[in-house]
């Protein structure tokens, strides 16, 4: 879930957010919370899977698996921009996202 | 023994978060500075040299929301309590995959599945009744036992804490009695 106005999530996190779903071969799907109808769906995914609260953080990045399950993966980082990116950054050289990867060839 | 809910170095170490300017006030360095609590986990302030707080961050080891006890706590330390509101207290999950290879192999071989929680307070500016700019401060004097939030404006070149300005008050009182 994004905002158009937060450099958090425009174009930092659509960017990796790209790039992870890529890596792991599967579509992304993109929410902005400016848009009543993706608004009401990004409330929900926040609060059964993600960070809620009354005016919760974005950029919220979640993976969604065939079977319903739901990971929640990063919420941004309200220190700043760099800390964010850093933390996609960290998510790209980490064991997880390397398992996932043998998973996916296997 | 450490308290439940106490984050460990290494974690700390990858959660922190140094540099920044602060936002729209003064554009100088922001410190980021660790503060006395009795709160389990860990509070860090980020403020300009002047005392503008940009955010302050909460870190608890824990499955549980720690907001609620962070607001009950900065609600002690703030002056008015009511610059303390639920809707400014945003709460994130800090896993391990995101926090570097170390903090990714401690976090897995500890607690796997269980993320460290921040918790943030931002409190933008705001107008008082007067419509002159006020901004929330921190005074960090090591004579206090917790950091003091107060709303000032961020024009003041010399302010003082509430906590200062009372303990001056006494003072002067002993000292002309």
């Amino acid at each position: 879930m994004l905002a158009p106005w937060c450099p958090h999530c425009v174009p930092l996190s659509v960017r990796h957010g790209r790039r992870l779903a890529t890596r792991l071969r599967v579509p992304l799907r993109l929410l902005n919370i400016d848009r009543r109808r993706e608004e009401k769906l990004a409330d929900r995914m926040v609060r059964l899977h993600g960070d809620a609260s009354p005016d919760y953080l974005i950029p919220q990045v979640f993976l969604e698996w065939s079977d319903g399950r739901v990971d929640h993966l990063l919420t941004g980082f309200s220190e700043q921009v760099t800390r964010t990116d850093q933390a996609w950054r960290d998510l790209f050289g980490s064991d997880w996202l390397r398992s996932m990867r043998g998973e996916g060839r296997s | 023994m450490k308290r439940r809910g106490a984050v460990p170095r290494v974690l700390l170490a990858a959660l922190a978060s140094p540099g920044g300017t602060c936002y729209r006030h003064c554009n100088r360095p922001i410190r980021t500075r660790r503060v006395p609590s009795r709160l389990p986990g860990a509070l860090f302030v980020r403020a300009c040299p002047s005392g503008v707080v940009s955010v302050s961050v909460y870190f608890e080891w824990t499955r549980r929301d720690p907001s609620r006890s962070l607001q009950s706590a900065l609600e002690r330390w703030t002056t008015p309590r009511s610059l303390v509101r639920w809707r400014d207290l945003r709460l994130a999950t800090r896993h391990g995959p995101e926090l570097g290879r170390t903090a990714e192999r401690f976090l897995a071989s500890a607690h796997p599945g269980r993320g460290v929680r921040a918790v943030y307070w931002r409190v933008y500016p705001f107008r008082a009744r007067d419509g002159t700019e006020r901004r929330l401060f921190v005074c960090l004097r090591r004579s206090h036992p917790h950091p003091v939030f107060f709303a000032a404006s961020p024009q003041a070149t010399k302010w003082e804490c509430p906590t200062c300005s009372r303990r001056q008050a006494r003072r002067t009182l002993r000292s002309s009695g």
